[in-house]
């Protein structure tokens, strides 16, 4: 965690703590990054920002738009262009806005996804305990998508997607997050390949608890295993049978009729034993008949 | 070709028992190479040397700490500042929800903040997924030992785990739930966000409070008296102003007998009001209090925080077998029977040795005056015995002994949920101390040294006096053991004898196995299958006796009448 945070802080340093804690938001300014683009240096420009000290005034240009985040009257602390986070752990990271992936010539579309997570989509998935109102989300290679991740939650959820290019997201990530209920919303620029990428919480048994979706982008690539009701789990409980009491096992303890029932539940397994003895017994009288004849038949012979 | 076959099984006999019965010399020793161990460097590399100096971060001066992994300044300058009043660059540093720890207010105008907010997450270490055939994210007590547990976190920022190739779990999760500290008077929340997949609650034992509030309800955290579960997802505020000091206790109580057990509970603790008292808040990992309270040093050289637990692997195992919380439950709820248990996992501070010295050492000097703050959070009575000192037993569960009766003892018996304020005087009088040196402290019931019954292990740490303490906040060993074997995970998979390197001619290590055709098999598999080879061979002799009967007659016939030729010959003679 700390490392993960280690390589920010430096931005944060130049910038100062609550520089923005009381300005007002201002639109989107990059012009910076298209200078560099149109220099044709967007591809090493991401790793090279993000490692490096960004003088102030550069970050300075780079305020969250408005419409973005449901949660601006009280500011946002900056920690350079690419983690942005309010005083409530509001969070988004990894936001690209214009940059174009190497793989793209244009923005082939732009769309707005809405993402409800919360404990009650795990509800039509029995064995889970939080989820996300979708399980799969279908994009056009280099679309520009604006995530409103919507926590219904009274705790921390996370949208986090992975496997995006390193040389425009950092760790390969866009990550939201926020403490419900509360939405939080950031914009990124998919990629021009076929591709599947990963969604999930990463909060400890999230996703292993039912908060796991996949971006499929274009045709896709191979879906994702242990997506609820899409795809099968890489690994699985064993489910026994579970002997539980009947309302009809109270109604009448006494008669022949429910003894004889108990004697078949109480034992799945003895009464199949029983059944299947039952059977081979009388198939097997033929059986045994028959081969008497070919015997008798063998003995006359000798 | 039966008599080929014969032949063979029968010299293969000859040469087992001719293996058994040949004593002229046994096995030599064999020693298990230490290059063949996954021997874990002692301190952890991750942690940066600065931070155990003696510094100040925002204004908040935090003491030196000489042990091997000292906490991270950062988190001692976000507790005792609140995560509100740091700058970002000192909370990134923390991992911090930004909203974790909130001060504000100086009510009474003594110069320190007195509504105090701690936000609680619930985190579960050492779980399974259904994704891969591992735990996550992981925490280790000991080198390779990682039972499933569930903890009260500060609330934190970001991922689970150090990052997303690590499954090894962000620092701030980790055993034991952190250490609170408030103050007598304080208007404290200590809010609880359900991010667990079960319903958890927060009682605060002796811990001064209402038992219900008059805005948010039930808030003694009992589901059969006093609230309803709070449910995953769902946050629930537990409001206090307490009136007494103490060293206290908080805990689960949902499903108690099984909650607390996977480390639902932790040290809280209510410190005397002073003015300009910027409390410690959180105590993450417990340990030393590198910022200790204005009442503390006003009568102590140093304060300790001591979490004693004990867990049952049976109990932990069961959210590293099963996915499915409705198993889980299952499993907890109906099947699991705390009547039958055995604690298998002893701990300090949430951790076992040899990850004790790393930072569960208490660190002196001769002639000082130290606080320790003890809980017994396990199922069991604690016996805890400090060698080369007695210590002074001065509260108990949080309410001072008359001054007067107050006792000294070198074992301190702890009841579950029990605490107890020590003082450790270092004044070498014969009494106090016996002088300097590295002396251990241990949990005196012997199962508490051990990590599931391997020695040693458990709750096991050290009073080491500076004079005893390495360049990087290591005892020295005066007896000369190899600390490096215990860091391996191979120890306490009982693979390395114990004694192996007590002498150089390894005398009580562990003898090489038989060699040739039955080496590497066990005497019991050995005497079973030299029985099956016998069994074999009469089964297969009976069947040559009756298939070729005739030539068996034959032969005994020739035998009689060449004995009877003998006798005659011999009559002859
Ligand atoms: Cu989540
Ligand atoms: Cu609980």
């Amino acid at each position: 965690m700390i490392k993960y945070f280690s390589i920010l802080l430096v931005g944060s340093l130049v910038i100062g703590p609550h520089a923005y804690a009381t300005e007002p938001i201002k639109p989107v300014d990059h012009s910076g990054h298209t200078m560099q683009h149109d220099d044709g240096h967007d591809m090493v420009h991401g790793d090279d920002h993000m490692m490096d000290a960004p003088p102030s005034e550069h970050s300075k240009g780079h305020t969250t738009p408005e419409g973005h985040t449901s949660h601006q009257g009280d500011g946002h602390h900056h920690m350079d262009e690419d983690h942005i986070m309010d005083h409530e752990g509001g969070m988004i990271m990894g936001q690209n806005f214009d940059k174009l992936p190497t793989s793209c010539d244009s923005i082939s579309e732009e769309i707005e996804i809405t993402v409800r997570a919360g404990r009650k989509y795990a509800e039509k998935f029995p064995g889970t305990a939080f989820a996300f109102d979708n399980q799969e989300w279908r994009v056009k290679p280099c679309a520009k998508v604006t995530w409103h991740f919507i926590n219904e939650d009274h705790v921390r959820h996370q949208f986090m997607m992975h496997g995006l290019p390193r040389y425009l997201y950092k760790y390969g990530m866009f990550h939201l997050e926020v403490t419900g209920p509360k939405t939080i919303s950031g914009t990124i620029i998919m990629p021009g390949a076929d591709e599947t990428y990963l969604v999930h919480c990463d909060i400890a048994q999230h996703m292993e608890n039912g908060m796991k979706a996949q971006l499929v982008v274009g045709k896709g690539g191979e879906n994702l295993p242990s997506i609820p009701g899409l795809t099968p789990y890489a690994f699985t409980d064993i489910y026994k049978h579970v002997d539980l009491p009947q309302v009809s096992d109270k109604t009448d303890e006494d008669s022949i009729m429910k003894q004889v029932a108990d004697l078949f539940d109480s034992n799945s397994l003895n009464s199949g034993m029983l059944i299947f003895g039952l059977l081979f017994g009388v198939l097997s009288v033929p059986l045994i008949r028959k081969l008497k004849p070919i015997r008798k038949s063998n003995n006359n012979n000798q | 070709m039966p008599i080929h076959f014969l032949i063979a099984i029968l010299s293969f006999c000859c040469m087992s028992t001719a293996v058994i019965a040949q004593t002229a010399k046994l096995p030599e020793t064999v020693k298990v190479d230490p290059a063949a161990l996954n021997i874990e460097p002692i301190c952890d590399p991750k942690i940066a040397a600065s931070w155990r100096e003696a510094q100040e971060i925002e204004g908040v001066k935090i003491k030196e700490s000489r042990l091997c992994n000292p906490d991270n300044p950062a988190w001692i300058a976000a507790a005792v500042k609140g995560t509100n009043n740091i700058s970002m660059a000192t909370l990134m540093q923390t991992g911090l929800s930004p909203d974790a720890i909130i001060k504000t207010d100086d009510l009474d105008g003594d110069g320190d903040p007195d509504r105090i907010t701690i936000k609680l997450e619930i985190m579960e270490l050492n779980g399974s997924s259904r994704d891969f055939d591992g735990l996550v994210p992981t925490f280790d007590i000991a080198p390779g030992i990682q039972p499933g547990a569930w903890v009260f976190a500060p609330k934190t920022s970001g991922m689970s785990t150090e990052n997303f190739e690590s499954v090894r779990a962000n620092p701030l999760l980790r055993l034991p739930s952190p250490v609170i500290r408030v103050e007598v008077g304080d208007i404290v929340q200590i809010v609880l966000e359900n991010t667990h997949y079960f319903p958890h609650s927060i009682h605060l034992h002796g811990v001064d409070h209402p038992f219900s509030h008059h805005e948010y309800g039930g808030n003694d955290g009992v589901p059969q008296t006093n609230e309803m579960h709070l449910m995953p997802g769902e946050r629930r505020v537990y409001e206090f102003q307490p009136r007494h000091a103490g060293t206290m206790f908080y805990h689960c109580h949902v499903q108690t007998h099984t909650h607390l057990a996977m480390g639902l509970g932790g040290i809280i603790i209510v410190e005397e009001n002073r003015p300009n008292n910027w409390l410690q808040t959180l105590n993450i990992g417990g340990g030393q209090v590198r910022h200790p309270s204005v009442a503390i040093k006003e009568d102590f050289d140093q304060e300790y925080d001591l979490h004693y637990h004990a867990m049952d692997k049976e109990l932990t195992g069961i959210i590293q077998k099963y996915n499915d919380p409705r198993l889980i439950a299952h499993e907890m709820n109906q099947r699991y029977d705390i009547t039958d248990s055995t604690e298998d996992y002893f701990t300090l501070n949430g951790l076992s040795f040899p990850y004790t010295l790393r930072e569960s050492l208490i660190t002196v000097e001769p002639d000082q005056k130290i606080k320790l703050r003890v809980l017994n959070s396990g199922g069991e009575l604690l016996a805890l015995h400090t060698h080369g000192h007695h210590a002074t037993i001065t509260h108990y569960d949080g309410v001072e002994h008359n001054p007067i009766a107050q006792i000294m003892r070198d074992v301190f018996d702890l009841a579950p949920a029990q605490r107890l304020d020590l003082t450790l005087n270092t004044t070498n009088d014969g009494l106090h101390s016996y002088g300097e040196g590295n002396w251990l402290f241990h949990d005196h019931r012997e199962k508490g040294i051990t990590t599931d019954g391997m020695s040693e292990g458990g709750s096991m740490s050290a009073i080491v006096y500076k004079s005893y303490l390495t360049e990087i906040g290591l005892p020295k060993g005066s007896h000369g053991v190899d600390l490096n074997t215990y860091f391996s995970k191979e120890f306490y998979q009982r693979k390395v004898p114990v004694w192996q390197d007590l002498d150089k001619a390894g005398t009580l290590g562990t003898p090489a196995g038989q060699t040739g055709m039955t080496a590497g098999i066990d005497p019991a598999t050995r005497t079973s299958l030299l029985n099956f080879l016998y069994g074999l061979l009469l089964g297969i002799s009976i069947y040559l006796l009756i298939a070729k009967r005739q030539l068996a007659k034959q032969a005994v016939l020739r035998v009689v009448s060449l004995l009877k030729g003998s006798k005659g010959s011999i009559k002859n003679d």
